[in-house]
């Protein structure tokens, strides 16, 4: 009982510490600098400004979750279904190749000029621009995952009399969970920004990155820095719950044995 | 020159009837002679090893006879029919244990079943009572990772049987392993072997190791690969440790290494 609070308190004590320390830098700063409040504002006064503000700004971070979330998901089932068409048939691979990476090539910000005209002020070239960033890590990685299983494995399995479709389900698609929750990861660092940047460019309703221009342009230095933290929450917590999703869904790299759901009992025998 | 005899060896007679038989095979990879014209009749219930230095095509035989390669010319027969280039009518075992890692052992066991037409509550029940009869037992719900490499052999030995063919080719099984370690391996694939009345061919280039486990040695030399010799090894069953010094065992030894190192 107490090995396993200390094992769990452990990572979970680092991350208050971590935090402690950016607000500590951060008030440094502030104290070393000199700078007045409308340059950096003090922790103390973004916080109270986000309080104050709650209102308004929890409205705001639910738009921003919202297009987040929705293009996150959007890219992340994109991606992972054309890594697996692009591994199986190497036809497609060798032609989607080169696109890819000219899609990565093109910066995120020239890409939403051109969507805001074609789809409008609404949330699809929000949508758009956050799935744009999210499939590519998840196409390289699960890419990857999809090459790496051993060929001595694969001729294994077709000597155990095993089909296209099950040696697939068996033995090619779970090598990808892994490399698939690496891509994810990165992916949901990066997906908020490409959320702000589809609400810079044009938006007909008002998220955080709206509220940061608008504050900006006010010299509401404490609105930009509520904002920017609420954000950094956003991006944080998607890391934290893909990460979370990661240790479920991978038990055999952090235990020695199945879950107890996935454990082998006997059963007495009905015949 | 098929199947030369040293003098005063005796001719192996099979005493059950033949099982396997590789007839003249031969394989080249462009100008490179794998395999030269290599026949060889393998009785049912048989243990025999394929010994040779690297380069023998020892693994190039085993994946002729396991169907995944294709021979230039000879053929494969088991049990009276031509099997040449029909794969998955033998097991087959290689050094690498080749785990899937997000399976328990027993989910490694049953993969034959699972493959082939999802794995039942009793092919489940099967594989852990096999398990559980060869010390694996307690180990029926761990990850690979968790388990050490002679283990995980012991897994993929396992995993062979349960795939349920009556011949089985192992690739160097323990080549990778430690020399305790595979003595105690050897020992347990005899009891495996004596037990489930199964045919195995044993590839290995430890000289020890296909005197003790085997009923008949073929060596093997390179360029082109061919079969050198055939020798009975003429010591009683069950074998223990002792017989490794032996004046019988160390007799066949110095014959082989002759073979091998002339």
């Amino acid at each position: 009982m107490n090995t396993r609070f200390g094992a769990a308190a452990g990572p979970f004590m680092i991350w208050v510490v971590a935090m402690a320390l950016i607000l500590i830098s951060w008030q440094l700063l502030v104290w070393v600098t000199g700078l007045p409040a409308y340059v950096i504002p003090p922790p103390a006064l973004a916080f109270a400004t986000l309080y104050e503000n709650w209102p308004r700004l929890s409205v705001l971070t639910g738009q921003t979750l919202h297009e987040t979330a929705v293009g996150y998901l959007l890219g992340a089932l994109i991606g992972f279904l054309l890594a697996l068409a692009m591994g199986q048939i190497r036809v497609v691979q060798r032609l989607v190749m080169p696109a890819l990476i000219i899609s990565q090539a093109v910066p995120i910000v020239a890409i939403a000029a051109p969507l805001v005209i074609v789809f409008g002020f609404g949330i699809t070239p929000k949508l758009i621009i956050v799935a744009w960033i999210v499939f590519f890590p998840v196409v390289v990685n699960v890419l990857d995952g999809l090459a790496s299983v051993d060929r001595d494995m694969l001729n294994l399995a077709r000597l155990m009399g095993g089909g296209g479709l099950r040696t697939f389900a068996i033995v090619k698609l779970p090598a990808c969970i892994g490399p698939l929750f690496s891509g994810l990861k990165i992916g949901a660092t990066y997906a908020v920004t490409g959320a702000v940047i589809g609400e810079w460019t044009a938006s007909s309703k008002q998220g955080l990155g709206t509220y940061l221009l608008t504050a900006n342009a006010q010299m509401n230095t404490a609105g930009v820095y509520a904002a920017m933290l609420l954000l950094t929450v956003i991006g944080v917590g998607s890391f934290l719950l893909v990460f979370g999703l990661e240790v479920l869904m991978t038990p055999w790299r952090s235990r020695a044995t199945a879950p107890a759901w996935a454990q082998w009992k006997p059963s007495p025998p009905t015949s | 020159m098929r199947e030369p005899r040293t003098a005063g060896e005796p001719a192996a007679e099979p005493r059950a009837p033949t099982k396997l038989s590789i007839e003249n095979l031969s394989v080249n990879f462009g100008p490179v002679v794998a395999l030269s014209d290599v026949s060889l009749d393998i009785a049912d219930g048989e243990f025999v090893c394929i010994l040779g230095a690297s380069g023998c095509g020892k693994s190039t035989l085993f994946n002729v006879v396991s169907g995944l390669l294709q021979a230039n010319s000879g053929k494969i027969v088991l049990d009276g029919q031509d099997v040449s280039n029909r794969p998955g009518q033998v097991g087959y075992m290689l050094q690498k244990d080749l785990m899937l890692p997000w399976r328990t052992v027993l989910g490694n066991i049953t993969l034959a079943a699972s493959l082939t037409r999802g794995a039942t509550a009793r092919d489940r029940a099967e594989a852990a009572e096999l398990a559980r009869r060869y010390g694996l037992g307690d180990f029926l719900n761990h990850y690979p990772h968790a388990l050490s490499g002679g283990m995980r052999q012991r897994v993929a030995m396992m995993r062979t049987i349960a795939a349920g063919r009556q011949v089985m080719l192992l690739d160097e099984p323990f080549g990778a392993l430690d020399a305790q370690t595979r003595l105690g391996m050897q020992q347990w694939l005899l009891q495996l072997w004596r037990d489930l009345n199964r045919t195995i061919l044993f590839v290995t280039h430890d000289v020890d190791e296909a005197i003790f486990l085997a009923d008949r040695i073929v060596v093997m030399t390179p360029r082109p690969g061919r079969i050198a010799d055939i020798l009975t090894v003429d010591l009683p069953r069950p074998r223990p440790l002792e017989v490794l010094t032996t004046d019988t065992f160390v007799g066949l030894k110095r014959q082989i290494m002759q073979h091998l190192y002339h």
